[in-house]
Order: structure tokens, then sequence, then C-alpha cells
């Protein structure tokens, strides 16, 4: 039989030698991981700006070349950062952590949201990044603004894990193609979001049709969730918006 | 006399080749030992992610059986499991390293199944019927084959959830257009969860229709 | 408290660990061939989930998160250990199982006799790692959040456990044809159950 003094030794190394090799690895290649974060998060920002052929190898030259600041507010909608210089992944703004501030939102603390100010040949274009539920798990996006904060140039969807072929359509072109040229606000300046109707925007009254998109079909849930994360998070930037306009 | 005839024994003797090709059919870890339904079926509504699950089991069963199988003379039976579930998570966190160091994409995809192989029955299973009391050479090949058997089953039902749910193959759509025309439609229903487990309820059944020995006694 | 009782309910019903996500699968059709056996080994469920999930929250918050370990001193700010967190989950789930069994065997021996051998089993249960994994994945914001998670996906696996056991229990008067006898067909009626249980999907809470 083995000895207590040999198990312990014996789980001892065992432990140490785990640990190093795991930590290793880790530190190896954590800059990779990383990078791919990264890069994913700013191919998506980029797209919903209209840039089509941003892919994994250009994301992060093109980010750093066509936002100019990486801006926070806060919930009064006061700048807090303003980041303009070279390696803007490291900025305060990029770094957010959206749920934690959507959450502090909801709980009615104090929160930070950032915003990103491009320059797409000499226009100046707004991105917001949005968080939200949709049917199984979280979804989220980028929806990219001209510079009045009220007309939609592009959006980007994605989720973690809708059920494909219904909820799951909201990443492709048929259900993001419908946002640009939609207005946030109505004509007398009143915030009204944008909706993900179901039956068809085109069957709404014309003052709404210009708030207003298709549903998925069959993934109404998950439509909701986006109609729902369109509101929640835009409504956010009101009082910056109405400070800067 | 064992010494000299086991030497001699060639890699891919026919006692080595079973032990590579029974768990595929007749031994198959999923449908005949049940082991390791838990953290596979919910990969299934599209064939890449699939995929990847399965090579990612096959590696850990590979080698976790090697590494025990080379430890199991050192290792002392009172902390035996907790030896086995070191290693296992051991090598499941490298797996889940590289995989986003790699292809960040489907790791996106497969989110928390790929930690669940930690606690894949097959991976212990086999290191405790198999790799506790074996060779590391027909270890590794036990470990192979039970993760091919998996990999088997995991990409069937891949394949058809894919096929009928979207319409498409890899991504790629397969379904031409003509039949859409006529009035053919995806099938949504198989891409939602309980598809998956009627699936592979019906490939015992087909599996057990052809091969009698297999089924249970009432 | 809206929010716990959402997250509660949510994951008896609508996350439920096996009709949604097949965690926990190999236990599950391997002990339900009667209702008994399955009553026990789902009580020894929701028990170690609701323990588990919330000590790997608190584990989580305080020593794996990316910055996790800035309590300790500012010196540890960048530090992210989340690397390690599978390896932490299973010990802290394999060590948990053991003290559950020590505890109950101590003051409750009528129930220790009752869920007996299904303690150790477990911890190799996915569905308790799997409860794990999800609350670390979901990012969770507090404790009774967590808490309720836990919970309520304990009881998600006693309510699928038991309803297969009871099925399975009277399905043995049935004439089933041959191959599909035992395995096949609870495999097929777990599903045709998985599409009962989605109608759970409307709720709105």
């Amino acid at each position: 039989m083995y000895s207590n003094a040999y198990i312990f030794r014996y789980a001892g190394i065992m432990v140490i030698l785990v640990a190093a090799v795991l930590s290793a690895a880790a530190m190896l290649l954590k800059p990779m991981q990383e990078r791919n974060e990264a890069v994913d998060k700013m191919t998506s920002i980029l797209k919903a700006a209209g840039f089509e052929d941003v892919n994994a190898k250009n994301a992060i030259d093109l980010f750093n070349s066509t936002i100019t600041n990486m801006i926070v507010i806060n919930q009064d909608g006061e700048v807090v950062d303003d980041f303009t210089g070279a390696g803007k992944e490291k900025s305060k703004a990029f770094g957010l952590n959206l749920k934690e501030q959507l959450y502090n939102k909801s709980m009615k603390r104090p929160f930070e949201l950032p915003i990103f100010k491009a320059n797409k040949n000499g226009e100046t274009i707004y991105i917001i990044p949005m968080r939200g539920v949709g049917l199984w798990g979280p979804v989220w996006g980028n929806i990219a603004l001209r510079d009045d904060f009220n007309t939609v140039i592009g959006v980007t969807f994605d989720h973690k894990s809708e059920t494909p072929g219904l909820g799951a359509e909201i990443t492709t072109p048929i259900f993001t193609d419908q946002f640009p040229g939609k207005t946030l606000f109505d004509d007398n300046g009143k915030f009204v979001s944008i909706k993900v109707v179901k039956g068809g925007a085109a069957n709404l009254d014309a003052s709404m049709r210009n708030h207003a998109v298709d549903a998925i079909s069959g993934g109404t849930i998950t439509s909701n969730g986006v109609s729902d994360m369109i509101r929640n998070v835009l409504e956010s930037y009101e009082p910056y918006i109405k400070k800067i306009g | 006399m064992s010494a000299a005839t086991k030497e001699k024994e060639p890699l891919f003797s026919a006692k080595n080749r079973k032990l590579l090709t029974n768990p595929i059919n007749l031994n198959n870890p999923i449908t005949v030992q049940v082991l390791g339904i838990c953290s596979a079926l919910a990969v299934t509504a599209k064939l890449k992610p699939a995929f990847v699950m399965a090579v990612s089991v096959i590696v850990v069963t590979a080698f976790a059986n090697l590494i025990i199988s080379l430890l199991r003379n050192g290792i002392p039976p009172r902390i035996r499991i907790i030896v086995q579930l070191v290693v296992i998570a051991s090598l499941v966190i490298l797996v889940d390293q590289l995989l986003k160091a790699f292809v960040y994409d489907v790791s996106r995809q497969l989110s928390v199944f790929v930690g669940l192989i930690i606690t894949n029955c097959i991976v212990m299973g086999r290191l405790e019927a198999f790799a506790m009391g074996n060779k590391p050479w027909p270890s590794l090949l036990d470990g192979i084959g039970n993760g091919l058997g998996y990999s088997l089953i995991l990409i069937m039902v891949g394949f058809v959830r894919e096929l009928f749910g979207s319409g498409t193959i890899w991504g790629y759509h397969v379904i031409p257009q003509s039949f859409y025309d006529l009035g053919y439609r995806n099938n949504g229903f198989m891409i939602l969860p309980p598809m998956a487990l009627i699936i592979v309820g019906i490939i015992i059944w087909i599996q057990r229709s052809r091969n009698p020995e297999l089924v249970e006694e009432k | 408290m809206q929010e716990i009782f959402s997250i509660f309910v949510k994951s008896i019903f609508v996350d439920n660990m096996i009709f949604a996500y097949f965690l926990g699968m190999c236990s599950y059709l391997a002990v339900s061939k009667t209702v008994n056996t399955s009553v026990g080994l789902g009580i020894a469920v929701v028990f170690v989930l609701g323990i588990t999930v919330p000590v790997d929250y608190l584990l989580n918050e305080f020593v794996l998160k990316p910055g996790a370990l800035a309590w300790l001193s500012k010196d540890f700010a960048d530090v992210d250990l989340s690397f390690l967190s599978f390896i932490v989950f299973i010990a802290v789930i394999a060590s948990m199982v053991q003290l559950v069994e020590m505890v109950v065997e101590k003051f409750s021996p009528a129930l220790y006799s009752s869920l007996g051998i299904f303690l150790p089993l477990i911890a190799v249960n996915c569905a308790i790692l799997g409860g794990s994994l999800f609350m670390q994945e979901r990012e969770y914001q507090s404790l009774e959040q967590a808490t309720a998670f836990g919970l309520g996906s304990g009881i998600g696996w006693f309510l699928a456990i038991v309803g297969i056991a009871a099925i399975r229990e009277k399905i043995r008067y049935s004439h089933i044809p041959a191959p599909l006898r035992g395995l096949g067909i609870t495999f097929i009626i777990t599903g045709l159950m998985g599409i009962a249980f989605m109608s759970f999907l409307g709720i709105k809470l």
C-alpha cells in the first residue's frame, strides 16, 4: 500500500506540474486570444459603420484610422473620458463592460457608456454598442448614426445562442438591411426608438413607419429582445445627445 | 514468455485494431455504453461545431487514456479519481485555450460545452475501465476508438439536423432553389434541442435492428 | 426581487438542464428506471447544485475573474486566472459532494441511507459542472441570482428525472418494437417531453 507521505508527495508534485503547464499555455496564448476578441469587436463596429470589406487582418488598422474619438459618457450625458491617441483597443471606452453598466442603469445606480466617433470619407458618424437579452441568451450589436444623432447608417447584431434559422436570423442582411435610413426621434424631437414590429412595418401609420422594421417570423421573442435592446440602450444617450445637439 | 511475445506483437495487430473499431459500432460509447451524451447533443444543430467538438473529444480521450496509462502504476488508489479529474481538466483547459486562440468563432459557438468534456462520462469511464489496467499503446488506441465512436454519432446527428433544419451542409446550401420553389420548406423543428434526442433514439433503433444481440431484455 | 424570481422560474422550465441543454443525461438515463430512486437522485442534485453554484460564484467573483484579486492588493488588479476556472470548479464540486456526504451522514442517517450511492455519483454529473459554467458565462450579478439559478436548475432536473421515471414505469407494460426497447424509447420520450417543455418559452417575466 502507499503511505500517506507518498500520497501527499504525489499530489504536491502533480499540482505543481499541472499549474506550470497550464500557466505557460495561458500566458503564451493570451495575446492571440485577446487579439481575437478585440478584432471581433472592432469588425462588428466597423461593419455597422458601413465598412463592408473589413476582415480579421485589416480590422485593427482600419479601426485605428477611422475611429477618431473613444468617448465615455455618464448617466447625465457628461463626457467622462475622451481618448484620441493611438492604440484605441486600450482606451476606457473599448474596455467598458456594457452588461455591468446596463445593470447599474436598471438598478438606478450611476453608470458609464461608450460612444465611438468616426470619420468616414470626411463625414462624422457615431457608433453605439448595444446589449440586451434574446430568447436563450444575450444579444448584442452596434448601431451607427449620422452626426444628427437621428438617422441610422447601419447596424450589426450578434447573439450567443438564439435558435438557428429563426431568432438567429437577426444577424443576416435580410434583417439588418432594413435599418439604414430609419430615425430615432420624431418630428417634434421626441425619442421614439426603432421598433421591431410583427406583421410588417408597412402596415403602420405613416408617422411610425420611419421608426419601425419587420420582425423575424418565428423569432418573436428574439425580435422583441432586439427592440427592447435598442430602446433601452439608446435612451441612455438622450441626455448626451440633447447636450451636443 | 510474455515479454518476448508481447514485444513481437505488431502495432496494429488484430487485437489492437479491434480496440479501434469496436467502439465505432458494436460497443459504441453513446448508443451501447450510454456514456457521454450530456455534453454532446447541444452542439449538433450545425455540422461545423459538432465536428470541432468531436475532434476535441477525440484528443482529450486519447491523451487522457495515454497519460493515465503511463501513470497507472504510481497512482495511489485513494486519490485515483482526483488524479484522473486533474489530468482530464488540464487537457480540456489546453484544448479550450487553443480553440480560443486559433478558431475563435467556433469556440464562441461551443461556449461552455468544451468545459463539459471534463464531466463527459466517456473520458472518465474509459480511464477507469481501460487505461488503469492496460499498457499505453492499447490505451491510446482505445481512447481514439471511443472518441471516434462518439464523433460518428455526433456527426450523423449534426448532418441530419443541418440538412433538414437549415438546408445546408457545413454552411453551404445543398438543397437546390427549385425545391423551395416547389414548396419545400426547411424543417425548423430539426434545429430545436429535443429533435437531437429523437434522432439519437432513431439511430439506436436502426443500429439495434441490424445487431439483434444488442436488444435489451424485457 | 422580481429578477431573482424570474431567474428561478426560467431555470426550472425554460432553460431546463435536461430538455434544453442535455446536461446530466448519463445518470438521467441510468437511474430513471423507478420513481423512488430518481426522487433520491433528484433531491441530491438539487442539494449539490444549490450549494456549488453559489460557492463557485464567490470563487469566480473574488479569485478567478480578470481583476478579481484587486481586493487583496492593487498589484493584483491585472491578474486573470479565468483559465483555471474548469479545474477550480471541478475541485469545488468534488469536495462539496464529499462534504455534503459527510454532513448528511452525521445529521440525518435516514436521508443518507436513502441517498446512499447517489451522492458520489453526482461529482461526475454534467449538470453540476454545467450549472457553474453557465453561472460564469451568464455573468450573474449577485449571490442571490446565482443561488436562485442553482436551485432552479436543480429543481428542473428533478422534475425531468421524476417525470421520465414515472413514464418508464408505465411503459414497461406497453408493446414496444424490440430494438427500440429500453434506451431508444427513452431518448424519444425525452425528446417529446422536451417539445412539451418548449411551450414554457412563451413565459414572459
